[in-house]
């Protein structure tokens, strides 16, 4: 195998990783599997889309933007809407979120129609030199936007007052909720901020690939695979995860060709979940 | 009373099926091929009633099986010289093998993750059906014009699978399996303790679930003569499949018909010409029903005509209801 093929999975992975952080987040506090993710991550790349055509800015510039948009808009679904749904059902918020996703789709495909699109960077089409490697440049900006928010995600969570409310709110809603802290708003607050992750993955996802309305299901599933492979609610796994998924895509290609690229990952999900539900990378502790 | 309960539904499924078997030499092109739409989708949304109303595994993936059937279909019409009532037969089997095969991995995952499971099913045969020039890649087949019945032998045909379906619905309903099924869903360790074979139970309505899709799938090939991956794999199958049952009522036998019929007619014929529209106002009333009635349409019904039915004088002589 050719260090080309290994670096530019590692790299692409760092996308996976972004993918997978918000869905993953939702998936352990809020134990709310959010079928529609794939459309927050594609509405962030959309709104950066709508910012970008308008002022010309980098997509790095309008990433901030994007993901303000996208948590501004989970922030009242979760709060005002899905957060009573637990209440009718464990599976009830699931198919919620399911017709939330085509919901979400329909709503792009009407204001943006059905044309796939790209964010235009101007490192898009560069190369550079990674560990005597090249590679696409726009892979290597995607690589660094993942860590840097995997390492603040990481650091909120665990050296700070809101995030201990939220592994409280995460491990206990209901003592919690005796102990003073707003689960609901915690709950929401989460649920905006796996939006904003998601919205940032959009917008590298928009560079370093083109978008359509339907392309929320394919981010979806691999954010689902990454989960599979690294377990619930943990964010360095997580991130671990995402490059192991993009070096086995990579590896995927480099042997079969690229019409089986979602298809390798899809398989790795299965694969995964038969052989230790858990999360190969998790210790065991129940899902 | 559960006895003469189930007595009374399968006589009254069986003069319903008669019916509509006669009543289709009345009928002319335009409303054959309606009616076949409808039976479709009452298959598909019984056959998902049967797995995730009576089973408790809400399937998002019908589209795997669905696809599967309406392939198999297709490639057996246009490679092999059998008639077509055998393969759909054939190809209801081939999408309970697949089903079969998936039960490995899909039924060691509850709730959240067998949902995504079988999306991911249906993601994965879609690419894969997209990839195999052999069964036409992308632009997918066509069925030999020749053999495929149409009109009236395929109302017939859809007739008698939609009979099957609401047999077998009827079956897990009121049936011990059922009953264990049904414990199964409310209470998995509960039911384990007292000795219920959760896994064979749950594969069996995974797989009679899915050769009824299959078979559903079939149906759909033959009418529409041609299709693409996209059209039979695709999600748009297991959203229909649960809005219409979810809407209907689900775990009912009849909650399934109603859903069907009142989102035909409500949101899908309403809005032919807007597809995009449909397809946003579909999702807003799975997410309404879903938060405000979960318990779908059927049930508010039955309640109603209790609440009437029950305060007649002549009936509450004899209620033993």
């Amino acid at each position: 195998m050719e260090p080309e093929v290994l670096v530019a999975g590692v790299l692409a992975g760092g996308l996976y990783a972004l993918v997978a952080l918000g869905l993953s987040l939702g998936i352990g506090v809020l134990r709310l599997v959010n079928i529609a993710h794939g459309e927050v991550i594609v509405g962030g790349a959309y709104a950066a889309y709508a910012v970008i055509e308008r002022t010309g800015w980098d997509p790095l510039v309008a990433m901030p933007i994007a993901m303000l948009a996208m948590a501004a808009v989970a922030y009242p679904i979760q709060r005002f809407l899905l957060h009573d749904m637990v209440m009718n059902g464990p599976q009830a918020a699931l198919v919620a979120t399911f017709g939330l996703a085509f919901l979400g789709q329909a709503f792009f495909l009407g204001v943006f129609e059905a044309d796939p699109r790209v964010l235009p960077a101007s490192y898009a089409a560069s190369g550079a030199d990674v560990l005597g490697v090249r590679v696409q440049l726009s892979y290597v900006v995607t690589f660094v936007v993942a860590s840097l928010v995997t390492v603040a995600t990481h650091l909120v969570l665990s050296h700070t007052r809101a995030g201990a409310a939220v592994r409280a709110a995460a491990a206990d809603p209901h003592t919690a909720e005796v102990l003073g802290i707003d689960v609901r708003q915690v709950y929401a607050l989460t649920f905006a901020a796996t939006a904003a992750i998601a919205a940032a993955g959009g917008v590298m996802a928009g560079v370093t690939q083109s978008f359509g309305p339907s392309s929320g299901i394919g981010l979806l599933l691999s954010g689902f695979a990454v989960v599979a492979l690294a377990g619930i609610g943990r964010v360095g796994p997580t991130f671990v995860g995402g490059l192991l998924i993009g070096v086995l895509q990579s590896v995927a290609v480099s042997w079969f060709g690229g019409g089986y690229r979602e298809v390798v990952v899809y398989l790795a999900f299965f694969l995964a979940l038969a052989i230790r539900p858990t999360g190969l990378l998790s210790r065991g502790v129940t899902a | 009373m559960t006895r003469t309960r189930t007595r009374r539904d399968l006589a009254l499924l069986a003069v319903v099926g008669a019916a509509a078997l006669a009543l289709g030499g009345a009928l002319d092109a335009f409303r054959l091929d309606l009616a076949v739409t409808l039976l479709v989708y009452m298959v598909v949304a019984q056959a998902w009633n049967i797995l995730g109303g009576f089973g408790g595994l809400a399937s998002l993936g019908a589209g795997a099986f669905v696809g599967t059937g309406a392939y198999a279909m297709a490639l057996l019409l246009i490679h092999t010289g059998a008639p077509w009532p055998v393969a759909l037969v054939c190809s209801g089997a081939a999408a309970g093998v697949l089903a079969l095969v998936l039960a490995v991995p899909l039924l060691r995952m509850r709730g959240a993750y067998f949902a995504v499971g079988t999306l991911a099913a249906a993601i994965v045969l879609q690419s894969l059906a997209v990839n195999w020039q052999w069964a036409g890649g992308s632009s997918g087949l066509t069925l030999p014009l020749d053999e495929v019945p149409v009109g009236l032998p395929l109302y017939r045909a859809a007739v008698l699978l939609a009979v099957l379906t609401f047999g077998a619905a009827l079956y897990t309903r009121d049936s011990r399996f059922g009953l264990r099924l049904r414990s199964a869903r409310d209470d998995e360790h509960a039911a384990a303790g007292l000795g219920v074979a959760v896994f064979p139970h749950h594969v069996a309505a995974l797989v009679g679930s899915s050769i009824l899709l299959g078979m559903a799938g079939t149906v759909v090939s033959l009418q529409n003569l041609s299709m693409t991956p996209g059209s039979v794999f695709g999600l748009l199958w297991g959203l229909d499949a649960i809005l219409m049952v979810v809407v209907g009522g689900v775990a009912t036998v009849m909650g399934p018909v109603v859903g069907v019929l009142v989102v035909y007619y409500g949101l899908t014929k309403q809005l032919d010409d807007h597809a995009t529209l449909a397809l946003v106002l579909q999702g807003v009333a799975l997410v309404g029903i879903v938060r405000f009635a979960p318990a779908g349409v059927w049930p508010f019904v039955v309640r109603g005509w209790h609440a009437v039915w029950d305060r007649l004088p002549v009936t509450r002589a004899g209620a033993a209801r």
